[in-house]
C-alpha cells in the first residue's frame, strides 16, 4: 500500500515538471509577446510605440531572452514561491490570482454541493423506479439540462432578472460591498449572489451526474448479490442503500480528479457572462494580453490540481474498494 | 484565429443572438428612431468655457463642505492658499452647481486606462482644445507666448499652484522631467517627436519659478497644437511612459538613480517586487495605478485600476474653480467598477446602474438603450465624431503577391473598389442611419475640410463606373461565377481584408456585406477576422492586404495623421509599412512612395513650421489628395459609433446635448466633467 502510494506521489511530481515545460510552452505558442498586444492596444488608442521603445521594453521584461532561459527562470521564481509579476495588471501574479481564487472555490464549490445534492438522490430514484413516469421526467429534464449551454442560459438568467426583478447585473456583490472590507453584511451580500451561478453551472453536471449514478446502480441492482439479499428479507431501503449504491459512488471518487481543476476553471464562460469577479475571465485576458506569467501559473496550478485531484482519487478507490487493493499488490 | 478560440466566437454570436432578441423586441422604438428620432438624439454642439480674463476670475473661493471640515480640523491649509493666484476658471455649462455624489460608470481592466483620463483627468494639459474641439486655450498654464518667430515657447505657468499633495507646481518639474526622465535612454528610449520639429530636438529650461522655455532649432508654430493634442505632451496621462512634459519632481526623486544611492534604490525595487528600478520608476509615475503619486488633475486616483473597482477621489489642491469660486470638481467620487466583458457593462447601462456612460457603449444596442430610458431614469444622446468610423487601408507595399500588390497601386483600382461599396446600406444596416457615407475627408466644418465636393468624390454608389474602370486597366476577363481573373493567368483576383474583432465598430460583420457588395463588380474578397496580436505582426511583415478600421483623430490632421497616410510604426492596420519608415527615417530606410504620396507627406511635415493660415491650406491639400488617390476608402463617417452613445442619468447636471467626439478631446473630458453635479 505505501509503496503504491509512494510510486504514485513520484509519478505525480514527474507529471507537474512536464506539466510546467507543457504550460510554458503553450503561452508561448501564440505569434507574438506581451509587448507586441501591448502596442497593439496602444495603436488602437492612437499612439505609436516605436521599435526602441519596443526592444527596451522586451529588454524589461526579459522576454528577449532565448525561451529555456526564460523558462529557467521561471521555474527558479517559482520554487521560491515568486510566481513574478502579472505584466497587464502590475501587481504579483499571487495577488491578482489570489483575491479572485477563493471566489472562485466558492462558486464552484456551491455548484459542486448543489450538484451533488440533486444527482444523487434523483439518479436513485430513477434507477430504483426505472421507466416509471418520474424517471421519464428525470431523465427528460436531464437531457434538457445537458443539451443546453451553460452560457445561454446565463445570458436568459441575466436579462430575466433584469427585467423581471430588476436584479444587480453581473458580479458577485452590490456595488455598495464592493470594496468593504469583509464582514456579515459581505459575506451575507455574498450568498445572496451565489445562488444563480450555482444554479447555472451546477445544471449541466446534475444532469450527467444523474445519468452516470442511474446506470451504475442498474448495473448493481441486477447482481446477485442484491438478489440475496433481496431474499434474505431485508427491508427495500437497506438493500439499495447499504450495498448497490456503496458500489455506484465508485466512479464518483474516481471524477475527483478533475472535479479539483473544475472548481476553478469550469466557470470560465459562466463567469464571463455573468461578470463573476473569479479565475476564468482573469486567464482569458491573460491568454489575449499574452500576459504569460499569468497565464502561465494558473494553467499550471490547474495541472497541479488535475494532479492532485488525480492522487486523492486513486487512493481513495484503493480505500473504498478492496477489489482494487487486491488487483494491485 | 477562429479556430485558435472557437468558444469565444460562439460565445459571442450567442450573445449577439440574445442582444438581438432584445433588439427586435424593441423594433418599433427602431422605427420611431429612422423618423425624426434621430435629429432628437443629435443635439447642439455645446460646452463649458475657459475664462482666459483674469479681470473676470473671482476673488474668492469656496470648498466642498468635507474640505472646510479639514479646514477646521487644521489638516488643510485654506482654500485660498490652496489653489493660488491664478485659478484655471470654468463657466460652467448651465448652472453654478452643488457639492456632492458620486459618479459610477464601468471600465474593463488595467489595460482600460483611458477610460479615466478622459473622464477625470482635467484634463491636465498645459494647453487644451475649445469645446468645439478647434481652438487651443490655456489650461493648465496661464499662457503661451511664442518667441523668436516660433523657435521658442514660453510657458507661463499659474502662481502658487499645487500639487495634491501641497507642494508648489513650478518650473522645478519641467526642468527634472527633461533632464533626468526624458533624457535618461532607460526609461525613454526613443526621443519624442513631439519634442522635435522636423527631427531636430528641443529643450526645455527655467526662467524663473513660474516661466518654462521650450526651445526648438526651427519655428515650430504646430506647438501649442501639439500641447493640446493627445500627443507626448499631454500630461501625466502618460507618466507610465514617462512623457508628458512635466513630472512631480519632489516625489519621483526618491525613485531615481541621479538622487538615491544604488544600494537604497536596489532595495526599493526588491521591496515592491519589481525587476528594475525602471519599471518601479514608471509604475511610481503612473497616474492609473499609484494613489500616492502627486497630480494636477480634479480627482486623483485612491483605489488604482488593478483592483476590481477604480476609485477616484476630489484633489484638495485642483486649480479648478467655477465662475462663482467654487473649487471643482463638483462630484466628490468617481466610481469605476471591473465588468468582466463588454455585454456586461452594456446591459449595466441599460439598467440604469451607471451615471454617465458612453465608453464601450455599443451603437447597435440604441434601440434598446431608447426603450429603457425612463426605467433606468437616463438620456441618450449622440455625439458623432468629426471623422470617418470605417475606412479600408490598402497595403500599398504589399509584395508577397506581386500582382495584388501592382493593383493596390493602381489608382482607378482603389477608386473602382470605392465605388462599388453600397454606404447607404451600410450605414443604415450598422448605424441605424446616423452616420454619414463618404470620403475619408473629416466633417465640412473641420478647417482642413478640402471641400464639400471631396465628401462624394469616388465615394457613391456607381457599379457601372467601377466595371468600367476595372474593365479598362486590365481585370476584364472573368470566370464562370463572374469574378474578375488575374492578369498573370493564375486564376481568380481574389484580395483579402484583415479585421479585427471586439471592437466598437463591428469591423468583420461590416466587411461581409463589403463582399458582398464587391460580387456585383466581380471582386472576390475574403473576410479574414485576427486577434489584435496576430494583426500586428502581420502589418509588421507586410503580410496585410486590406486593412479595415477607423480613422478617429484625423479631424485634427497634424496632432493625429496615424490614419492619413502610412505614419504609424506599428498599427491594426496598414497603408504601407515601407512607406512609414521612409517617412520616420527621412529616406534612409524603407521604400520612397511615389510621388502623389511624397508630396502628400511632404506638405503635411511642412504644415508645422509655418504660420496658421498657411498649415490650413496645407492641411486642405494633403486631404485633396487623399481623397483623390483613395489611398485609404472612405465608408461611413461622422457617425456616433464609437463612444458616441451616450447614456446619462436625468439629473445629473451641466451635461452638453452634443458634444466634440474624439480622443483628441479626451471626450468626455472637452466638457469639464468636473463642473458635472448632482440637480437633487
Amino acid at each position: 500500500m505505501l509503496a503504491y502510494i509512494g510510486r504514485r506521489a513520484l509519478l505525480a511530481l514527474f507529471t507537474v515538471w512536464a506539466i510546467s515545460v507543457l504550460s510554458f510552452a503553450i503561452i508561448q505558442l501564440p505569434p507574438g509577446d506581451y509587448v507586441t498586444s501591448y502596442i497593439a492596444q496602444m495603436a488602437s488608442m492612437g499612439s505609436a510605440v516605436s521599435d526602441e521603445e519596443a526592444q527596451a521594453l522586451r529588454l524589461q521584461y526579459g522576454l528577449g531572452e532565448p525561451m529555456y532561459v526564460q523558462y529557467l527562470k521561471w521555474m527558479n521564481q517559482i520554487v521560491r514561491g515568486n510566481f513574478g509579476m502579472s505584466m497587464e495588471w502590475r501587481r504579483p501574479v499571487i495577488e491578482v490570482i489570489g483575491e479572485r481564487l477563493w471566489l472562485t472555490v466558492a462558486v464552484s464549490v456551491s455548484a459542486l454541493i448543489l450538484t451533488w445534492a440533486l444527482a444523487l438522490p434523483i439518479g436513485i430514484y430513477s434507477a430504483v423506479r426505472q421507466y416509471s413516469a418520474g424517471d421519464y421526467i428525470a431523465t427528460f429534464i436531464g437531457f434538457i439540462g445537458l443539451a443546453v449551454p451553460n452560457f445561454l442560459l446565463a445570458l436568459v438568467l441575466l436579462y430575466l432578472g433584469f427585467v423581471f426583478f430588476n436584479a444587480n447585473i453581473g458580479g458577485l456583490f452590490s456595488p455598495e460591498l464592493q470594496d468593504a472590507p469583509w464582514g456579515g453584511a459581505k459575506v451575507w451580500d455574498l450568498l445572496k449572489h451565489l445562488p444563480i451561478p450555482a444554479l447555472i453551472l451546477g445544471l449541466a453536471g446534475t444532469a450527467q451526474q444523474i445519468r452516470i449514478m442511474r446506470a451504475n446502480l442498474l448495473d448493481e441492482l441486477r447482481k446477485p448479490y442484491v438478489v440475496t439479499a433481496r431474499s434474505k428479507g431485508l427491508p427495500e431501503r437497506t438493500v439499495v442503500l447499504k450495498y448497490p449504491v456503496r458500489v455506484a459512488l465508485n466512479p464518483f471518487a474516481s471524477t475527483i480528479g478533475y472535479t479539483l481543476p473544475y472548481i476553478v476553471s469550469g466557470s470560465i464562460i459562466v463567469s464571463l457572462v455573468l461578470g463573476l469577479p473569479t479565475v476564468g475571465p482573469l486567464l482569458l485576458k491573460a491568454l489575449i494580453a499574452q500576459d504569460m506569467f499569468l497565464a502561465g501559473t494558473i494553467v499550471l496550478l490547474l495541472g497541479v490540481m488535475t494532479v492532485a485531484g488525480t492522487l486523492i482519487s486513486d487512493i481513495l478507490l484503493v480505500w473504498i474498494d478492496p477489489r482494487i487493493r487486491l488487483e494491485d499488490t | 484565429m477562429s479556430q485558435r478560440r472557437p468558444w469565444t466566437r460562439t460565445l459571442r454570436s450567442a450573445l449577439t443572438l440574445i442582444l438581438s432578441g432584445a433588439l427586435l423586441t424593441a423594433v418599433v422604438t427602431a422605427g420611431a428612431l429612422a423618423q425624426g428620432g434621430k435629429t432628437s438624439l443629435i443635439g447642439k454642439l455645446e460646452g463649458p468655457e475657459v475664462v482666459t480674463d483674469s479681470a473676470k476670475w473671482p476673488k474668492a473661493f469656496k470648498e466642498a463642505p468635507q474640505l472646510a471640515e479639514l479646514v477646521k480640523a487644521g489638516k488643510l491649509p485654506p482654500v485660498a492658499e490652496r489653489i493660488g493666484q491664478d485659478p484655471l476658471v470654468i463657466k460652467p455649462l448651465q448652472a453654478i452647481g452643488k457639492y456632492g455624489g458620486t459618479w459610477r460608470a464601468g471600465f474593463t481592466g488595467p489595460a482600460d486606462f483611458w477610460n479615466g483620463f478622459r473622464c477625470c483627468s482635467g484634463p491636465d494639459h498645459l494647453m487644451f482644445w475649445d469645446y468645439t474641439g478647434d481652438k487651443v486655450l490655456p489650461n493648465l498654464a496661464k499662457s503661451l507666448e511664442m518667441q523668436d518667430g516660433g523657435r521658442a515657447w514660453l510657458v507661463h505657468l499659474r502662481r502658487g499652484m499645487k500639487w495634491s499633495d501641497g507642494k508648489p507646481f513650478t518650473a522645478d518639474d519641467f526642468v527634472f522631467w527633461f533632464e533626468d526622465i526624458y533624457r535618461n535612454k532607460d526609461l525613454v528610449p526613443t526621443p519624442s517627436a513631439a519634442m522635435a520639429i522636423n527631427g531636430k530636438q528641443g529643450a526645455i529650461e527655467k526662467v524663473d519659478t513660474y516661466t518654462v522655455r521650450f526651445k526648438f532649432p526651427e519655428s515650430y508654430f504646430m506647438f501649442p497644437d501639439v500641447l493640446a493634442g493627445a500627443t507626448d505632451l499631454a500630461g501625466q496621462m502618460w507618466g507610465y511612459r514617462a512623457l508628458g512634459g512635466f513630472a512631480p519632481a519632489h516625489y519621483l526623486k526618491q525613485f531615481h538613480p541621479k538622487y538615491v544611492s544604488a544600494a537604497e534604490l536596489d532595495k526599493k525595487v526588491k521591496d515592491e517586487k519589481f525587476d528594475s528600478w525602471v519599471r518601479l520608476f514608471l509604475a511610481k509615475n503612473d497616474w492609473a495605478r499609484n494613489p500616492d503619486l502627486p497630480v494636477l488633475s480634479p480627482w486623483k486616483t485612491v483605489t488604482p485600476i488593478n483592483t476590481p473597482t477604480w476609485t477616484l477621489e476630489r484633489n484638495p489642491y485642483s486649480v479648478f474653480v467655477d465662475t462663482a469660486g467654487n473649487q471643482l470638481p463638483y462630484l466628490d467620487r468617481v466610481v469605476l467598477t471591473l465588468a468582466e466583458n463588454l455585454e456586461v457593462l452594456n446591459l449595466r447601462a441599460i439598467a440604469g446602474e451607471y451615471d454617465y456612460a458612453s465608453r464601450h457603449v455599443d451603437l447597435g444596442k440604441l434601440p434598446v438603450f431608447i426603450e429603457n430610458q425612463q426605467k433606468g431614469n437616463y438620456k441618450v444622446y449622440l455625439d458623432p465624431g468629426d471623422y470617418c468610423d470605417l475606412i479600408i487601408k490598402f497595403n500599398l507595399n504589399y509584395d508577397a503577391d506581386p500582382e495584388i500588390g501592382k493593383w493596390f497601386n493602381t489608382a482607378d483600382f482603389r477608386r473602382a473598389l470605392s465605388l462599388g461599396i453600397d454606404r447607404d446600406q451600410i450605414n443604415e444596416t450598422f448605424w441605424l442611419g446616423t452616420a454619414t457615407p463618404g470620403s475619408v475627408v473629416p466633417v465640412d466644418s473641420n478647417k482642413y475640410n478640402p471641400g464639400p465636393q471631396y465628401r462624394k468624390l469616388w465615394s457613391t454608389l456607381d457599379l457601372k463606373k467601377a466595371n468600367d474602370m476595372l474593365d479598362k486597366i486590365g481585370l476584364a476577363k472573368k470566370d464562370a461565377e463572374g469574378y474578375r481573373l488575374r492578369a498573370d493567368g493564375k486564376g481568380r483576383l481574389r484580395i483579402e481584408i484583415m479585421t479585427l474583432g471586439g471592437q466598437f465598430v463591428q469591423y468583420t460583420q461590416i466587411s461581409e456585406m463589403i463582399r458582398e457588395q464587391w460580387k456585383k463588380i466581380g471582386i472576390d474578397l475574403k473576410v479574414q477576422e485576427v486577434e489584435r496580436s496576430l494583426a500586428l505582426q502581420r502589418t509588421a511583415n507586410n503580410e496585410q492586404q486590406l486593412g479595415a478600421w477607423n480613422n478617429d483623430g484625423s479631424e485634427h490632421l497634424f496632432t493625429f495623421p496615424l490614419h492619413v497616410f502610412p505614419y504609424e510604426v506599428a498599427a491594426v492596420a496598414t497603408s504601407g509599412p515601407h512607406y512609414a519608415k521612409w517617412f520616420h527615417s527621412a529616406g534612409t530606410q524603407g521604400k520612397e512612395p511615389e510621388p502623389r504620396m511624397k508630396e502628400l507627406m511632404e506638405k503635411w511635415k511642412r504644415a508645422f513650421g509655418v504660420p496658421e493660415k498657411e498649415r490650413i491650406q496645407l492641411g486642405k491639400e494633403v486631404w485633396k489628395i487623399a481623397a483623390e488617390e483613395v489611398y485609404i476608402i472612405g465608408v461611413v463617417g461622422q457617425g456616433p459609433a464609437a463612444m458616441g452613445v451616450r447614456v446619462v442619468k436625468n439629473n445629473l447636471g451641466n451635461i452638453p446635448s452634443r458634444m466634440y467626439n474624439s480622443p483628441d478631446g479626451k471626450t468626455p473630458g472637452i466638457s469639464r466633467p468636473a463642473t458635472f453635479y448632482w440637480k437633487n
